[in-house]
């Protein structure tokens, strides 16, 4: 079992508590939304997981059997967590597919040494994962782009490039960082089916930190729902959407009817 | 009693060494920048300080000229420090600010590089490359001294300065942050040019201190004092003023202790040293904050 | 014809016109012949040892994006090192003028322990400074070259050194230089064969880093430092291998600078201070950073104009007018004109002459292994399958038709790589 576990977890930055004893249970292969409004501590909580930032005293995290807070960023990500940025983090001067490529440097058979000397297994290497990061991109509509650099893409297509990117690590879990940021009701419909396709074809978990109810109402089958730093609600959509407390301290009147809405 | 003289030389070195470590740390906690020209402008404010002071008439009365002169020099290497932010820093920053190009890191590292050569060669060219002898103008017993007390007073200013005043807080606010601080109607520019302004005439004080205490003066010599102060900034903390000066004052005494072991050739390598085992044991200094960096 | 093949005929033919360069197999060396002013030839090796420079450089600095600003400390060990292994070998080797057939001996064992020295020093600079982000690599490279120029400088000369350190380095020769075991210069064992053999590894070594993962996460690392780590590209280990490899090829050009054909029989710590270590920074940054091309042209066109002053300075006007003006120093003029140049280039034109363009460059690299023909031509098919799809469907439900074709292209290469890999 790969399931994510947090328990306890408290972050201070100086005197601001940005997280306060946080815990929940992130099943396999379910699709969960941590949702609050801005700087209740998802974020946070994200760079909690991957070891950006590391927890104070008496807080755990695992995922599956393994303790996440002795590990570094690249370690964690090399166990299967992958995740995007909430303000978008490419490789700038690197072209599409490069950015993809960056990410296979877990999955490489052929090392420094062999890419000196050019040995067969390099170009194999080197031709399978070119192939896989195309299909990666084809996957996001983004293969036509493949040798444009990652800047000149518009914005809703670098978000796609970053869960491209995120999927090319071959992750068992998928963080996702306000997907839907910026996009309009059509893309984020894309959006919505586009994570329900990942989840099934590649078994993944996935976690999302998002703000439009449209995408969270309708994609995600738990939600875990912060402010100030600290659990306020925790169940399915349904239940969550009902509870006087989300919805005094976060929904609010307008996020309640697009909720209603959005609902299928 | 040996030792203990060389702690008191070393303290009264290492006054000097933080002044002008002050202004590399102001520096980089506002523009994250290594400004390597901090150095040149030390060395361009010591030949700022001997022309102006033999120009005020050292012979008719040197204390006039000695204090004159090394204000007025403190002066020009506040403008010469402006012009270099304006010439060398301000135009890359102008133009990453929209997006994030290519090598944003090193970009400004070379530039700061390129104009800490030009200036140096700069001062070859012009006063060439020989040794200068600096007038004597303190008598030699109280030189220490007075280096202290006029560094001690200076740092006090310094931290009145930053905590105590609008133009520190609007300082402090851009090194936090200079979008939020751009947005809440803070002259970023003129904020930033400042820090320069305070930091070169900080350095030119800690030139002629120097130069003082050495008698000397020529080209080359920002490169070791440069070198060294900046190390003391990053020992101390990089971007923290209290840390300056401790980083300036440890390498003042570890400096001065050196000198009486057979090694004192070697001190360059023994500060090099520290440094390391700084880095590898607090990499935030001795009195540095460890950065949160927003993700 | 076989990748293998190519590659054995090419080596074979390129060994074959070094040794022609080197000893005219018989006849006039080739080297002199086509150069037959010995200034000239001069130029060009020390060229291309400063090609060697500036392409090691450029890894840490160009492709990277760290700042080491000592890398002449780096090429000043090896070249100390080179001149020690050289000069004692050379008195193995029974003295006398050193042989090309010699040289097959030396040189390898020079060039091993020049990079090997080397880089481990860069292995002690690297670790602790590059664990860091920031720009500490900067102020700690500056120090390190610094504090090993200065340790050979000072050292003690003469008789009164004691303890095995003090008398190793009183050894070295202090400013006045290394001349070998015997003090009758360091022999010149590096002719073309090696320089020219040098920069061609070094051209290859520096080419196959930045054309592989291994390259693409360091320009990754260069972008975006957590961003890179969030995808599993360790930082530090990247970062130090590829500083340790930057100093290994500084080693090697040390090396080849000692023993260097026509060069300097002393080797001096004043051929390696900072304004080295600028120039080595002028090249990889004139040339574009990141472009191994660009390096090269930046290598020789620094030298060009650094070998101009000198021979300038040797001219009767020049000298005639240095000695009405005693202020103007040439080379300081020269350093003027370079960083001005390096302040506008980095104000106008960061990316440098090439950026990270090369200049023989294949638009996307050439796909090798398995069967290339039939994988391009089940990618451009798929392609046009998705084109289409695209182009008939409203925005709405592109999404889903896009998703499904995908789905349909995924298990398809899925398939076929596995029969493939069985």
């Amino acid at each position: 079992m790969s399931e994510l576990v947090l328990k306890n977890v408290t972050k201070r930055f100086g005197g601001l508590r940005a997280v306060g004893d946080v815990s929940f249970t992130v099943p396999e292969q379910s699709i969960f939304g941590l949702i609050g409004p801005n700087g209740a501590g998802k974020t946070t909580v994200f760079n909690l997981i991957t070891g950006v930032y590391k927890p104070d005293a008496g807080s755990a995290i695992r995922f599956g059997e393994t303790d996440l807070l002795p590990l570094k960023p690249p370690m964690i990500a090399r166990l299967g967590i992958a995740r995007t940025f909430q303000n978008i983090r490419l490789f700038g001067q690197l072209s599409v597919i490069e950015n993809v490529l960056v990410a296979s440097e877990k999955n490489r058979k052929a090392h420094l040494g062999a890419a000196l000397l050019r040995l067969p297994i390099f170009y194999r290497d080197e031709s399978e994962t070119y192939d896989k990061a195309l299909e990666l991109l084809r996957i996001f509509d983004l293969h036509k782009m493949a040798d444009e650099t990652s800047t000149s893409l518009s914005y809703g297509n670098q978000r796609r490039l970053e869960i491209a990117r995120a999927m090319m690590l071959k992750p068992k879990m998928l963080l996702l960082d306000e997907p839907a940021a910026g996009m309009n009701y059509g893309e984020a419909e894309g959006l919505k089916k586009q994570i329900h396709w990942l989840r099934d074809e590649f078994k993944l978990t996935v976690v999302l930190v998002e703000h439009n109810m449209q995408v969270v109402m309708g994609v995600c089958e738990e939600l875990h729902v912060l402010d100030h730093g600290e659990t306020i609600a925790h169940g399915t959509p349904e239940h969550v959407k009902k509870d006087p407390k989300v919805l005094a301290a976060y929904l609010g009147e307008e996020a309640s009817e697009s909720t209603t809405e959005a609902a299928p | 009693m040996k030792i203990l003289n060389a702690i008191i030389a070393g303290v009264a070195q290492g006054s000097m060494i933080a002044l002008v470590s002050l202004g590399y740390t102001m520096v980089y906690g506002i523009l994250k920048l290594i400004n390597f020209a901090h150095s040149e402008v030390f060395m361009m404010g010591a030949f700022f300080g001997l022309f102006l002071t033999v120009g005020f008439g050292l012979d008719t009365s040197p204390m006039f000229a000695g204090v004159a002169g090394t204000l007025a020099a403190m002066v020009l290497a506040g403008l010469l420090g402006a012009l270099v932010e304006k010439v060398a820093y301000a135009p890359l920053r102008a133009r990453s600010g929209g997006r994030s190009n290519t090598n944003t890191r090193i970009t400004p590292l070379v530039t700061a590089l390129g104009m800490s050569v030009l200036l140096q060669n700069l001062a070859q060219l012009l006063f060439t490359a020989r040794y200068r002898s600096y007038p004597q103008l303190l008598p030699i017993e109280n030189a220490r001294t007075i280096v202290f007390v006029v560094a001690v007073v200076v740092m006090i200013a310094l931290q009145f300065l930053v905590y105590g005043t609008w133009f520190g807080k609007a300082m402090r606010a851009v090194s936090v942050n200079v979008e939020a601080a751009r947005l809440m109607g803070i002259r970023t520019g003129r904020v930033i040019s400042m820090t320069f302004v305070t930091g070169s005439m900080l350095a030119a004080l800690g030139g002629i201190l120097y130069c003082l205490s050495q008698s000397q003066v020529y080209p080359t010599m920002g490169v070791v004092i440069g070198t060294r102060s900046f190390v003391a900034a990053v020992i101390g903390g990089i971007g923290s003023i209290p840390g300056a000066v401790l980083g300036g004052v440890l390498i003042g005494v570890i400096g001065e202790l050196t000198k009486l072991t057979p090694y004192s050739g070697l001190q360059d390598v023994i500060i090099f040293t520290v440094l390391i085992v700084v880095l590898l044991v607090r990499p935030s200094g001795l009195l540095g904050k460890a950065g949160i960096e927003k993700v | 014809m076989p990748r293998i093949v190519r590659g054995v005929l090419i080596t074979a033919l390129v060994v074959v016109v070094l040794i022609w360069l080197e000893s005219g197999f018989g006849a006039s060396p080739g080297f002199q012949t086509v150069l037959p002013d010995a200034a000239w030839r001069q130029l060009v090796l020390f060229a291309m040892v400063n090609v060697v420079i500036a392409l090691s450089l450029n890894v840490i600095n160009g492709m990277a994006g760290q700042f080491s600003i000592g890398h002449a400390g780096f090429v000043g060990i090896g070249a100390y090192t080179g001149a020690l292994v050289a000069g004692h070998l050379h008195v193995r080797l029974g003295s006398g003028d050193p042989q090309f057939a010699n040289s097959f001996i030396v040189m390898p064992l020079v060039l091993l322990a020049s990079g090997t020295i080397a880089a481990l020093f860069g292995l002690l600079v690297g670790l602790p400074s590059l664990r860091l982000r920031g720009d500490y690599l900067a102020i700690v490279t500056l120090g390190f070259a610094e504090i090993f120029r200065l340790v050979i400088a000072t050292a003690q000369t003469g008789g009164t050194a004691e303890g095995s350190v003090a008398k190793f380095l009183a050894s070295l020769g202090g400013q006045n230089g290394y001349a070998g075991p015997e003090g009758n210069g360091v022999p010149q064992y590096a002719g073309p064969f090696w320089i020219f053999g040098s920069v061609i590894v070094a051209t290859l070594i520096a080419w196959r880093i930045k054309f592989s993962g291994w390259g693409r996460a360091l320009r990754a690392l260069r972008e975006d430092e957590i961003a890179a780590s969030a995808v599993g590209v360790d930082p530090t280990r990247y970062k130090v291998v590829s500083f340790v490899i930057a100093a290994a090829g500084a080693g090697v050009a040390g090396g080849l600078f000692a023993s260097m054909h026509d060069g300097s029989p002393t080797v001096q710590p004043d051929s390696f201070t900072f304004v080295q270590s600028f120039d080595a920074i002028t090249m990889v940054i004139l040339g574009g950073s990141g472009s191994v091309s660009g390096a090269i042209v930046g290598g020789v066109f620094v030298t060009v104009t650094v070998k101009l002053i000198e021979q300038l300075q040797g001219l009767e006007s020049i000298q005639a007018f240095r000695a009405d003006h005693p202020s103007i120093d040439l080379n300081a003029l020269r350093m003027v004109v370079y960083a001005a140049v390096l302040i506008g280039l980095m104000i106008l034109r960061p990316e440098g002459l090439f950026g990270e363009r090369e200049i023989f460059r294949r638009k996307r690299p050439k796909k090798g292994g398995g069967d290339p023909d039939n994988n391009a031509a089940q990618k451009s098919q798929s392609t046009q399958e998705s084109t289409q799809d695209s182009e008939n469907s409203t925005p709405a439900d592109k999404e889903s038709t896009e998703s499904a074709s995908s789905k349909q292209a995924t298990s398809e290469t899925l398939t076929t790589a596995e029969g493939t890999a069985s």
